[in-house]
C-alpha cells in the first residue's frame, strides 16, 4: 500500500501543482494580478451576487395569456375563412383555453368546413363530430411555441437590460415557464424595471423610391414626408471599419436621429417615408422556415399579423406593389424587401438571399419588438456593492482563521511531521476546490464560503481517521511501517463510507437550492470530492515518499 | 523533532457508553418532544424564504437604527405585520414585511406611490370585475406606449404590448390575475417602505418572495430533507445491514428535529440556509455515524463471541480520540464562523456549532443504542474481507 511507483507520484504532483495554477488567480492581490496576462485573469472565480452586488430576479411568463390570444386570433381568422367560402356557422367560440369551437348551421357541410379551415394553418388538430368541428393547436406546435415565447422573451431582456454590451447580465431559463434574469453592479432596480419594459421600435414603412432611383446614397435634401435610415448591414459595417464613430452613436445622450446617423457618418441609408404603414406590436409572429420544393427550396421568413395589422398591410401592400417596404426596428433597417402582391389574409414571407442563419436572425429580429408575454417578477434579491463587500470581508476572516485554527489544533496533536501532512492535504483540497469551481464556471457566494470553511473542518477528518488507526495499530505491537500500512488500509473503508454518505446530502442539496444555497452546495460537494482524492491518494503518496525516504523505526504521530 | 504530538487521550480508554443509554433515551426524548411541542406552540420564525415577504436591510445615515420608532411607524404603514431586529450592528437593521395579499388596499397603496412618485393627477384603482384582478390607471394627461410604460415601471409593473394602450390615451387598464396582482403587491410593498425610509435610512439590500416561490420553496424544503434523510439511511443499509440503516435514520431524525428545536429556542430565523444547516448537520452526523458502525463491524467479526453491549463500548471506546479530533477540528472551524462570518450567516453557523455537538451524541447514544434495541448478532452480518480471508487459509 505505500509501495508506489514512480509515475504516480508525478501524476499526483502534476494534478496538484494544475490546480494550484488555476487556483492562484483568487488568492493573488489585484495589483499582482494585473500583470499576468488576460486568459490567467479570466479563470478567477465569479463572485456571486450577494458579494458582489447586484439584482437577482425571477420572472414568470405568462403562457396561459399567450394561448388565450392565439385561440382568439384563431377563432377570428376561423371565422373569416368560412365567410369567404360562404358556408354558414352559428358559433365560432373559444373554449377554455384549450380549443376553438364551431357550430355549423349545415352538418352537411362540415368536409367543405375543415377543408377551409385547414387553410387557416394546416398544422391544426381539428376533431368533433356532427355540426360542431373542435380546433386546436397541435402539440409539436404548442411547444414550439412555448419555447419562442421564452426564447423571444430572454432576447428582448438582453437587448433591454444590455444596451450598451457591458452590463453583462445573466438571463436563462428556470424550470417550465421562468426566467432568471441576474445584473451584477446596480442598486437601482426602478431604472431596471423601466429598461425592462423600455421596448424596441418596430415598424414597417415604404421606400421613398423616387428619392432612392435618383441614386445618391445622402440626399442634401428630401421631400418633408421622408427621411433617412441605415441599414443594418451598413452599421454593422460602420461598426468594423470605425468602431470609434459606432461608440459615439451608441452612447450619444440624447440619442441621435436615423437621418443625424446618416448624415455624418454616411453608411448606407434609405430614403423612407414618415408614415407608418403597421408597428411591430400588430405583428403576431415571424419564424424562419423554407418555401415548397416546387418554387426552390429557399430559405425565408415568414410572418403573421393580428387582425388589425393584417387590414393595414393588405391595403398597403395592394397599393405599392414593385415597390420596397422597410422594416426598421429602433434606428436601424433591418431589410426592405420588395413588395411582390398583395398580402392579404394576416400573413406573409419575405424573400431573399438569405442563409438559413440569417433568415433565422431576421426572424428573431422581427420578434424583438414586443415582448409577447406579461413578466410578473416572483422573486427579488438586491444587494448593493458595500454590503457585498463587508460580505466578503467577513467571509474571507472566518476563512482564514477556520483555516488556522484547525491547522494550529492538527500541529499540537500529531506533531509537526504528521500533522503538517494534514495541513497539508487540507490546503491542496482547498486549492483542487477553488481550481474546480473556476474550471465549472461556479460563482462562490457567502454560503459557498462557509462551505468551504466546513470544507477545511471536515477534510483533516481522513488523516485523523489514519493517524489514529496508526496510533492504535502501533500500541498493539506492529511495527512502524506495518502499523503506517495497515493504519492506512484499515482506515480507508471508513474514510470513504463516510465521506459518500456526506455527499448524498450536498448533491440533493444542490438539486433544491437556488442562488446562494447553490453556492453552498457547490463548494461542500466539491470539497467532499476532492477530499476524497487527497485522502486517497494525496496523503498516501506523502506517507509514501517519507517512509521510502526516511525508513522509519519509530512513528512521530 | 520541534515537539512530540499530544494525545488528546492518553491510554486506552473503556467508559460505558451504552451502560447509560438508559439516562441518554430520557434525555433525547425530552428534547426532541420539547422541539416538537416548540415548533407547534411557539412556530418557527420563519424567514420570507419559505412564507413568502419582504426583507428589507437598513442602515441608518446618521447614528443608530430607533428600532422602537421605526417599528411603530412602519406598522402603520398598512402592509401588514412589520418586524425589526437589529442586524450585526446598532446601525443596521432588517425590517421584515410579511406577504402580501393582492387585495384592495394594496392598490390604494399602488395609488399613494404612484401620486408620490409620477405626481398628483395620477390615480390607480381596482378594476370592476372582482374575479380578476385588473387595475385601472389614470393619467393627468394622455400618453403614448412609451410614457405609459416608463409611468407604470414606477409602481413595479412590466406591460405586455398588448396591454399598452393602443391609442394615445389617459386611461389604461393593466388586466392580471387575482395571483398576478398578489405577486406584484410585493412590489408595491417594497416601494411603500423605500419612500418612507430613504431619507434617513440607507438601503443596503432588498429581498422579496412572492406567495407562490414561498409555497414552492417550503415544499422542495421538505422534500429535500425527507430524501436526503432516506438516501442515506438506504446507502448505509447497502453497505452495512438493515439494522445499521434504520440506526441512521433515527440518529439523523433526532438530530434534524433537536436542530429545529434550537432555532424555535432562539428564534433564530428559519430559511433556506438553515434548510442548508440542517442537510449539512445530517451530512457530518452520519458521517461521524459510519465511522463508528464500520468499527462496529469489524469488531464484530473479529470477535464473535463478544456481547453486543460489551462490543459497542469496545468500539465507541476504540474511535473515541478520532470522533474528539474530528468534533473538534469542524467545531473550531465552525466557531470562526459564528465570531467572524457576519449577520447572514448567524443562524446557519448557530445551527451548525450545534450540529456539531449534537451529531457526535447521536452517533454514540442513537445510532449505537438502536443497535442494542434490534438485537444486532454477528451471525446477521454479511461475509466480509476478513471472513474470505479466513476462508482460504
Amino acid at each position: 500500500m505505500l509501495n508506489l511507483p514512480r509515475w504516480q507520484v508525478i501524476g499526483i504532483i502534476a494534478i496538484t501543482a494544475l490546480a494550484a495554477l488555476f487556483a492562484l488567480p483568487n488568492l493573488l492581490p489585484g495589483s499582482v494580478l494585473d500583470k499576468l496576462p488576460a486568459w490567467y485573469q479570466a479563470s478567477r472565480i465569479n463572485l456571486g451576487l450577494d458579494l458582489r452586488g447586484g439584482a437577482h430576479f425571477l420572472l414568470e411568463v405568462d403562457l396561459r395569456s399567450v394561448l388565450n390570444e392565439r385561440l382568439t386570433n384563431l377563432s377570428d381568422s376561423a371565422r373569416g375563412e368560412l365567410r369567404k367560402q360562404q358556408i354558414g356557422f352559428k358559433d365560432v367560440t373559444v373554449q377554455n383555453g384549450t380549443s376553438v369551437e364551431v357550430v355549423l348551421r349545415d352538418a352537411s357541410q362540415r368536409n367543405k368546413a375543415i377543408e377551409a379551415l385547414r387553410t387557416v394553418d394546416p398544422s391544426l388538430q381539428i376533431g368533433g363530430d356532427g355540426d360542431t368541428i373542435q380546433i386546436a393547436f397541435s402539440n409539436q406546435d404548442l411547444v414550439r411555441r412555448k419555447k419562442e415565447v421564452i426564447d423571444q422573451s430572454i432576447e428582448i431582456l438582453r437587448r433591454r437590460v444590455d444596451e450598451t454590451g457591458t452590463i453583462e447580465p445573466t438571463i436563462t431559463r428556470e424550470g417550465d415557464d421562468r426566467i432568471l434574469l441576474q445584473v451584477p453592479g446596480i442598486k437601482d432596480t426602478t431604472d431596471l424595471k423601466q429598461k425592462i419594459n423600455q421596448t424596441a421600435k418596430l415598424t414597417f414603412h415604404l421606400v421613398n423610391e423616387e428619392v432612392a432611383q435618383a441614386g445618391q446614397n445622402i440626399p442634401a435634401t428630401l421631400p418633408p414626408t421622408t427621411f433617412l435610415a441605415p441599414t443594418r448591414e451598413g452599421m454593422q459595417a460602420l461598426r468594423l471599419a470605425n468602431p470609434k464613430a459606432y461608440e459615439q452613436i451608441t452612447t450619444a445622450n440624447p440619442r441621435m436621429s436615423p437621418e443625424q446617423v446618416c448624415r455624418r457618418f454616411q453608411p448606407p441609408c434609405l430614403p423612407v417615408f414618415k408614415r407608418i404603414v403597421v408597428g411591430g406590436e400588430d405583428l403576431d409572429d415571424a419564424k424562419a422556415t423554407f418555401e415548397s420544393q416546387q418554387q426552390g427550396g429557399r430559405p425565408i421568413i415568414s410572418f403573421t399579423f393580428n387582425s388589425a395589422g393584417g387590414r393595414a398591410f393588405c391595403a398597403a401592400t395592394r397599393a405599392n406593389i414593385g415597390k420596397r417596404l422597410a422594416i426598421q426596428l429602433d434606428s436601424e433597417i433591418i431589410s426592405a424587401p420588395v413588395v411582390q402582391s398583395a398580402i392579404c389574409g394576416g400573413s406573409g414571407i419575405i424573400t431573399g438571399q438569405f442563409t438559413p442563419q440569417q433568415t433565422q436572425e431576421q426572424a428573431l429580429l422581427l420578434r424583438s419588438g414586443a415582448l409577447p408575454a406579461t413578466l410578473t417578477i416572483i422573486e427579488e434579491r438586491t444587494v448593493g456593492a458595500d454590503l457585498g463587500a463587508d460580505a466578503i470581508h467577513a467571509g474571507a476572516l472566518a476563512a482564514v482563521v477556520g483555516t488556522i485554527l484547525v491547522i494550529l489544533f492538527m500541529l499540537f496533536v500529531y506533531g509537526p511531521l504528521f500533522g503538517g501532512f494534514a495541513s497539508l492535504a487540507m490546503l491542496v483540497n482547498l486549492l483542487l476546490v477553488l481550481a474546480g469551481m473556476s474550471l465549472l464556471g461556479a460563482s462562490l457566494t457567502l454560503p459557498g464560503i462557509a462551505g468551504l470553511v466546513l470544507t477545511v473542518g471536515m477534510s483533516v477528518d481522513s488523516n485523523v481517521l489514519i493517524y489514529e488507526r496508526v496510533r492504535e495499530e502501533r500500541e498493539n505491537g506492529r511495527s512502524a511501517f506495518s502499523a503506517l500500512a495497515t493504519g492506512y488500509d484499515r482506515a480507508l473503508t471508513a474514510v470513504i463510507d463516510s465521506n459518500l454518505t456526506a455527499l448524498i446530502a450536498g448533491v440533493l442539496l444542490f438539486g433544491m437550492g437556488s442562488g446562494p444555497i447553490k453556492g453552498f452546495a457547490t463548494s461542500l460537494t466539491l470539497g467532499l470530492l476532492t477530499h476524497l482524492f487527497t485522502a486517497t491518494v494525496f496523503t498516501r503518496m506523502l506517507l509514501a515518499v517519507w517512509v521510502r525516504w526516511r525508513r522509519p523505526t519509530e512513528l512521530p504521530v | 523533532m520541534l515537539w512530540k504530538p499530544h494525545h488528546l487521550i492518553r491510554k486506552r480508554t473503556s467508559f460505558d457508553f451504552l451502560g447509560k443509554r438508559k439516562i441518554a433515551l430520557v434525555l433525547s426524548s425530552v428534547v426532541n418532544l420539547a422541539a416538537l411541542v416548540g415548533v407547534f406552540v411557539f412556530g418557527l420564525n420563519f424567514g420570507i424564504d419559505f412564507q413568502g415577504g419582504i426583507a428589507i436591510q437598513v442602515r441608518a445615515k446618521q447614528g443608530q437604527v430607533q428600532l422602537d420608532a421605526l417599528r411603530s411607524e412602519l406598522g402603520n404603514l398598512g402592509v401588514g405585520e412589520v418586524t425589526l431586529q437589529e442586524f450585526g450592528d446598532k446601525s443596521t437593521a432588517l425590517v421584515r414585511v410579511q406577504r402580501q395579499e393582492g387585495n384592495a388596499e394594496c392598490v390604494a397603496h399602488a395609488d399613494a406611490v404612484m401620486k408620490r412618485r409620477a405626481g398628483n393627477g395620477w390615480s390607480v384603482k381596482p378594476g370592476p370585475d372582482s374575479k380578476t384582478g385588473d387595475v385601472d390607471f389614470t393619467a393627468p394627461s394622455t400618453l403614448d406606449g412609451a410614457g405609459w410604460r416608463d409611468a407604470v415601471s414606477q409602481v413595479g409593473l412590466t406591460l405586455q404590448e398588448r396591454q399598452v394602450p393602443r391609442a394615445n390615451s389617459n386611461t389604461a387598464r393593466i388586466d392580471m390575475s387575482l395571483e398576478q396582482r398578489a405577486e406584484w403587491c410585493q412590489q408595491v410593498a417594497i416601494k411603500v417602505v423605500d419612500d418612507t425610509i430613504k431619507d434617513r435610512y440607507e438601503i443596503r439590500s432588498t429581498e422579496s418572495v412572492g406567495p407562490k416561490v414561498g409555497g414552492e420553496l417550503m415544499q422542495s424544503g421538505i422534500w429535500a430533507v425527507v430524501a436526503t434523510l432516506g438516501a442515506i439511511a438506504v446507502y448505509v443499509w447497502f453497505r452495512f445491514e438493515w439494522q445499521f440503516g434504520v440506526g441512521a435514520l433515527i440518529a439523523l431524525l433526532h438530530d434534524v428535529l433537536s436542530t429545529v428545536g434550537i432555532f424555535v429556542l432562539f428564534h433564530l430565523d428559519f430559511s433556506l440556509t438553515a434548510l442548508a444547516a440542517l442537510l449539512t448537520i445530517a451530512g457530518y452526523s452520519v458521517n461521524d455515524t459510519v465511522v463508528i458502525f464500520d468499527r462496529v463491524r469489524e469488531n464484530m467479526r473479529r470477535y464473535k463471541k463478544m456481547g453486543l453491549i460489551e462490543l459497542l463500548n469496545f468500539s465507541i471506546n476504540e474511535t473515541l480520540a478520532r470522533t474528539i479530533m474530528t468534533a473538534g477540528t469542524v467545531f473550531v472551524a465552525v466557531l470562526a464562523l459564528v465570531l467572524f462570518g457576519g449577520p447572514v450567516l448567524y443562524s446557519f453557523s448557530i445551527a451548525m456549532l450545534w450540529g456539531v455537538i449534537v451529531g457526535t451524541y447521536s452517533s454514540i447514544w442513537i445510532a449505537s443504542a438502536c443497535l442494542v434495541y434490534m438485537k444486532l448478532r454477528p451471525e446477521q452480518l454479511r461475509l466480509g474481507k476478513d471472513d474470505e480471508a479466513k476462508a482460504k487459509a
